[in-house]
């Protein structure tokens, strides 16, 4: 039994710590996504939705509690819908669209929301307790490694410059600023309703309401020779800085599956669906080169040769790790991020499969082609790839 | 009525604005600094725009190194705003402090406005370097006089510990007894009394000495190396001595001065000297500045390998050179001797061209200086105080004078024909032959008018050791003493090089406590070095370690441990009252004692690290225990443990006490600070007293400090192998962090356990002793033994 995709939208993406969202938490966040993905279906009953089903990298505070149960109260009203959160790092957002089209197929669901949501405002990076094992930080300790450090072994192993590297990010936030300002994300958006109350100069209290619904990564003015001078962050001697990493971000963004009897019921019109889902293990140290081994995977899972493949949207965890898949898979490098990737747009970690998914789709929408496939990193070693037909 | 300052208003936020607004905030008090608003900003209606010069002037100060502030979040305490807007608001400060630019047209705009708005009997000063403080009264209401007075700060105000008082005739003498009294006690100053004349008093016999030099460096024939290695730390002086100094102040601020006093002091018997020698002014209009036009008397450069190498200039040809070693045989006679009062006399009767300098140049000086009397001053010891506190000279020049003796420096002169004034003679023919002389404790001073001595004021609340050290002391050894305070509290005082600590001095500190558990109620540990304590002494843990003694290395760490702990676990109140550094085992004697009284300026800091050690003189164990002791149910423990592991792990020293306690170094609410170095011993005096008098009690060793075993050793592990491969560290820092990291951790323990203090510093001895084996460990030692370096390995 297949699954359809009827409904794709995120909310804009906002960088973390002093942005848009910082007064939004993710489940208010993630129930103002869903109610706008909830138009775009009238005659769904929402009690007929089987699960809710939300990544998220960082299950914890904010986040923790089961935050797909709440955004499913939150965003149906109705207590009958249940919902679960799934956690594989970065790419859980698009694990869940996964594990919602499998019980489709398997015929234990004919209705779910899947996506994801993360915002990294309130919580840091790894959590609020870091408390890894002794055993393994003594015999292993690169399986804990942070992110960035990964970066540079893939750097340092297959050879990519910090010239090429700035470059890269050069080029990704030069993409992502025309698409921002031509408005090529404004169809997949959500815009989000935003409140905040604070104190004002004379101690008085103030409400403040503003809506998001435009990326705010980008950095108007980004030169190759500005992101030269900047000091690498992870390693004193390495070659990743802050401009050719990916940016910390808040963001949401889901999706609406359907069986065949449900696209019956409800008289709603097919617009993907996603023809595989495959993930793969490699070593921690260098967790960047995932999509190598996970790119063709998927493909051949879809049948399909990687040449097939139209477009890509290849997650820009570093600069560095982007251009390895690039070097190691030999794809061609004019048909991925067409739109500039996680290193101008951000990178919400949990919701970027789902938000990359919305995004392809828009795209292929545009260019008018079939299948396009959503790829990433994944921490500790993993790599992630699926494959979207459009319809 | 007793005046009170709560808050201050500060009128220029330039460089001496915004830093005297920050040593106000230092001292607790609420501060309202203003300045202009900006031409571009007059129209405009946002806060913002219309304070942009007084916020980036604030902002810019307090990021400045050394810091002014004591905390960063003393920050809060400084209020900013405008002249147009705000100048209203001082009407409910207590003090108003002008420190805008030097003109006195523009003081006076300021003058007139304060009037408009300021409260009756409220403080208001000018501080200036330079400007007679009576031509600011012109104008002004009989309240307004009475209640001004000038001041001068010395830059930076935070460190530089002089503070000049300038009244006038009409300023009411209540007001310049509280400025005196507030000026020592609440900031910590040398306050000295100024006759309102030509740049006071300080800067007026500082320039001087600068001039004289400038003089007669080339009539003697030296160069400039030659004159800061003979003016520099051999007297006592920074060792930024004269032309370095000259560098760091700048040539032209230092070039004004002496232009002023050329102008101003016409009947000057030395006013000659304060027009510049011809080279000074190629050096101006060359614009070789000093530091802030990176060339002066020195320039800084680099070799063709890209290595920094330091020129002099030559005075003669104006051109720069490489630094040549100055060797005089005087000099090396001084060597082994570190009391300064015993080398000057040496240094006075040298028979080679440094011993001819130092006639010359001290002659000068003495002449200069008793001419100065009573024009300047009434007194010597004023002029003592501000050139010790202005220019961090350890003797003033009538100490000197006293140090090499009144008629031996007499002859010199009279030989030169330096006349100095008359009442010299009669002084001498009064039967007088010192300046100063301490009597039960106390300094008195050489009183001219009455041809006696009297003490000098301000002594009836403080104490000092230097004044008790020769009729008080119970008990001394090579580096350390004992000596009595009085009413029952004796005090230790470390005397060893640089206050490190080595065996005799852990035997000082037993036999103090011995002492002071028999037939005292109260033990201070403090001391009047330059700092409290450098640490323990690396060289015999360096000699240990490379014989392989390692159970007498073990012997001396545990000794070390039991003596940290009988400062805690003693019948009797133990202060330890630090300032300057107090590193290493200087912090670790601090963490035991029973109540810690910090001077402001102390710097203290576990920095074992650094030579490749962990703490362990109870240094580990002490901050896994207040790691455990400030640990609230629900507080994320691992992050606790972080804070308290990169402390050490990263040597952090305190910038001042106050971030001490930030540190975790200091305790909140049983440690203090004390900003006045004056009154610190008779406050730490007084505080083991009360402590005494309350009831005191030996503590119990402590048995329920809760260690995290494995789960912070995970943290450990990664932590420390991400930072190396990050090349943030090296591998062997790798392996310093596990050791210290599981002294923390009390070791690898499945949950968290209540251990004993004897448990940690059972744990904490054994990995300094691992360490001690360590190949990288000894070099690091080394470097820091032979060169004082830190060797990164």
């Amino acid at each position: 039994m297949d699954a359809y995709i009827v409904a794709a939208k995120r909310s804009a993406v906002g960088k973390s710590g002093k942005g848009m969202f910082r007064f939004t938490r993710p489940d208010d966040m993630a129930a103002q996504v869903i109610k706008g993905l909830l138009k775009e279906v009238p005659n769904l009953d929402v009690t007929r939705i089987d699960d809710v089903i939300v990544g998220n990298a960082t299950p914890e505070a904010e986040q923790g509690l089961n935050i797909g149960r709440m955004i499913s109260l939150l965003a149906l009203d109705t207590d009958k819908v249940p919902g679960v959160t799934v956690n594989r790092y970065c790419s859980s957002g698009i694990q869940t669209i996964a594990m919602g089209a499998q019980q489709i197929h398997a015929g234990m669901a004919d209705c779910i929301i899947a996506g994801g949501v993360e915002t990294m405002s309130p919580i840091p990076f790894g959590g609020w307790r870091l408390t890894p094992n002794a055993k393994i930080s003594k015999e292993n300790p690169e399986w804990y490694w942070g992110m960035g450090l990964t970066a540079e072994a893939v750097a340092h192993q297959f050879k990519i410059t910090r010239e090429a590297q700035d470059e890269f990010a050069y080029h990704s936030q030069r993409k992502a600023l025309e698409a921002v300002e031509s408005g090529r994300f404004k169809s997949g958006i959500i815009p989000i309703d935003v409140e905040q109350v604070y104190l004002d100069e004379a101690g008085k209290r103030q409400v403040r309401n503003y809506i998001a619904d435009t990326d705010e990564g980008v950095r108007k003015g980004t030169t190759v020779e500005g992101l030269s001078r900047l000091r690498p962050v992870f390693d004193a001697k390495g070659t990743v800085t802050a401009g050719n990493a990916s940016q910390t971000s808040d963001g949401a963004a889901f999706v609406i599956l359907m069986s065949e009897k449900m696209l019956k019921e409800t008289g709603a019109t097919p617009i993907a669906k996603l023809a595989s889902y495959g993930v793969v293990g490699v070593e921690p140290r260098i967790m960047g080169i995932g999509p190598v081994d996970a790119i063709p995977k998927a493909a051949k899972m879809a049948g399909l040769k990687v040449d097939d493949i139209e477009l890509f949207e290849l997650n820009e965890a570093f600069a560095s790790q982007s251009l390895a898949v690039l070097q190691e898979t030999g794809i061609n490098p004019d048909i991925v991020n067409v739109n500039g990737g996680a290193i101008a747009l951000g990178h919400p970690l949990g919701c970027t499969g789902a938000k990359l998914t919305v995004q392809i789709i828009e795209e292929m929408k545009i260019r008018q082609q079939k299948y396009g496939m959503v790829t990433m990193c994944v921490g500790t070693g993993q790599g992630a790839a699926g494959v979207i037909e459009m319809l | 009525m007793k005046r009170a300052i709560k808050k201050v208003a500060v009128l220029g936020s330039g460089v001496m604005g915004s830093a005297i607004a920050a040593h106000f905030a230092n001292v607790g008090c609420k501060v309202l600094l203003l300045d202009i608003v900006p031409d571009e900003a007059k129209e405009s209606t946002k806060k913002q725009e219309r304070n942009a010069i007084v916020n980036g002037h604030l902002k810019a100060s307090i990021k400045s190194k050394p810091a002014p502030l004591y905390s960063s979040k003393f920050a809060s305490r400084i209020e900013t705003g405008n002249f147009t807007d705000d100048m209203s608001k001082i009407a409910k400060y207590d003090w108003i402090i002008e420190v805008v630019i030097e003109r006195l047209d523009i003081k006076k705009i300021i003058f007139e406005q304060v009037e408009k708005f300021r409260t009756p009997g409220t403080l208001i000063t000018s501080n200036t370097s330079g400007i007679p403080i009576h031509l600011m009264l012109d104008g002004r209401s009989d309240d307004f006089k009475a209640h001004f007075c000038g001041t001068h700060f010395f830059n930076p105000p935070r460190y530089l510990k002089l503070f000049e008082i300038i009244p006038t005739p009409e300023t009411k003498p209540e007001v310049v007894a509280f400025l005196m009294d507030y000026g020592k006690k609440i900031l910590g100053k040398t306050t000295v009394l100024c006759k309102d004349t030509p740049a006071f008093i300080a800067n007026r016999i500082g320039v001087f000495a600068i001039m004289a030099l400038f003089h007669s460096v080339k009539e003697l024939g030296l160069t400039v190396d030659e004159v800061d290695k003979l003016t520099g730390p051999v007297l006592g002086r920074p060792k930024s001595a004269t032309f370095r100094t000259a560098d760091v102040v700048g040539l032209d601020t230092l070039v004004l001065v002496a232009n002023g006093l050329k102008d101003n002091t016409p009947n000057d018997e030395a006013n000659a000297l304060f027009t510049l020698p011809d080279y000074v002014g190629k050096m101006i209009d060359n614009k070789w500045l000093g530091s802030k036009t990176k060339q002066g008397f020195y320039k800084k450069v680099k070799d063709e390998n890209g290595k920094s190498q330091i020129l002099s200039l030559n005075l003669d040809t104006l051109e720069y050179e490489p630094k040549k070693r100055v060797k005089f045989p005087t000099l090396e006679m001084t060597k082994p001797i570190t009391d300064l009062s015993k080398r000057m006399g040496i240094l006075f009767g040298g028979k080679d061209k440094a011993g001819e300098f130092y006639r010359s140049v001290f002659g000068s000086l003495f002449a200069y200086v008793t001419n100065r009397i009573p024009e300047i001053s009434d007194e010597v010891y004023r002029m003592d105080d501000a050139l010790r506190a202005g220019f961090g000279w350890q003797q003033g020049p009538f100490e000197a004078w006293d140090a090499i003796g009144l008629d031996k420096a007499l002859k010199v002169m009279e030989a030169a024909g330096k006349k100095p004034a008359a009442w010299i003679y009669e002084m001498k023919e009064a039967g007088f032959d010192s300046f100063y002389k301490v009597e039960n404790g106390k300094r008195l001073y050489y009183d001219i008018p009455t041809k006696s001595y009297l003490e000098i004021p301000g002594q009836e609340k403080t104490l000092s050791l230097a004044l008790l050290r020769d009729e008080h002391t119970l008990w001394k050894n090579n580096d350390c003493s004992i000596i009595d305070l009085g009413d029952g509290v004796i005090n230790l005082e470390f005397h060893s090089k640089m206050n490190t600590i080595g065996g005799e001095v852990i035997a000082g500190i037993n036999k103090a406590i011995d002492m002071a558990e028999a037939d005292y109620s109260a033990l201070v540990i403090s001391n009047e070095g330059e700092n409290f304590s450098a640490g323990a002494n690396v060289g015999m843990i360096f000699m240990m370690a490379v014989e392989q003694e390692y159970d007498e290395l073990d012997f001396a760490i545990r000794s070390f441990q039991n003596t940290v702990m009988r400062i805690r676990y003693s019948s009797i109140p133990v202060i330890v009252a630090p300032h300057g550094m107090a590193l290493g085992g200087g912090c670790e004697i601090s963490m035991h004692a029973d109540k810690v009284i910090a001077h402001a300026e102390t710097y203290i800091g576990l920095v074992e690290f650094g030579v490749g050690l962990i703490p362990g003189g109870g240094g580990s164990k002490e901050f896994a225990l207040r790691l455990s002791d400030e640990l609230h149910d629900g507080d994320i423990r691992t992050n606790q443990f972080r804070n308290r592991f990169l402390t050490v792990g990263q040597a952090k020293v305190a910038t001042s006490a106050y971030e001490g306690f930030e540190l975790g170094y200091l305790r909140p609410g049983i440690d203090e600070v004390i900003v006045s170095r004056d009154f610190h011993l008779a406050y730490a005096k007084q505080s083991a007293l009360l402590m005494a008098e309350k009831g005191y009690t030996q503590p119990s060793q402590r048995t329920d400090i809760k260690v995290m075993g494995q789960e912070a050793m995970g943290l450990v592990y990664s932590g420390a192998n991400s930072m190396m491969s990050g090349n943030y560290m090296s591998k062997h820092d790798e392996v310093i962090s596990i050791k210290l990291g599981s002294v923390l951790a009390g070791g690898d323990l499945s949950e968290i356990t209540e251990v004993s203090e004897q448990y940690l510093l059972d744990l904490e001895r054994k990995a300094f002793l691992e360490l001690c084996t360590e190949r990288k460990t000894l070099e690091r030692i080394q470097s820091i033994v032979t060169k004082g370096k830190i060797l990164r390995n």
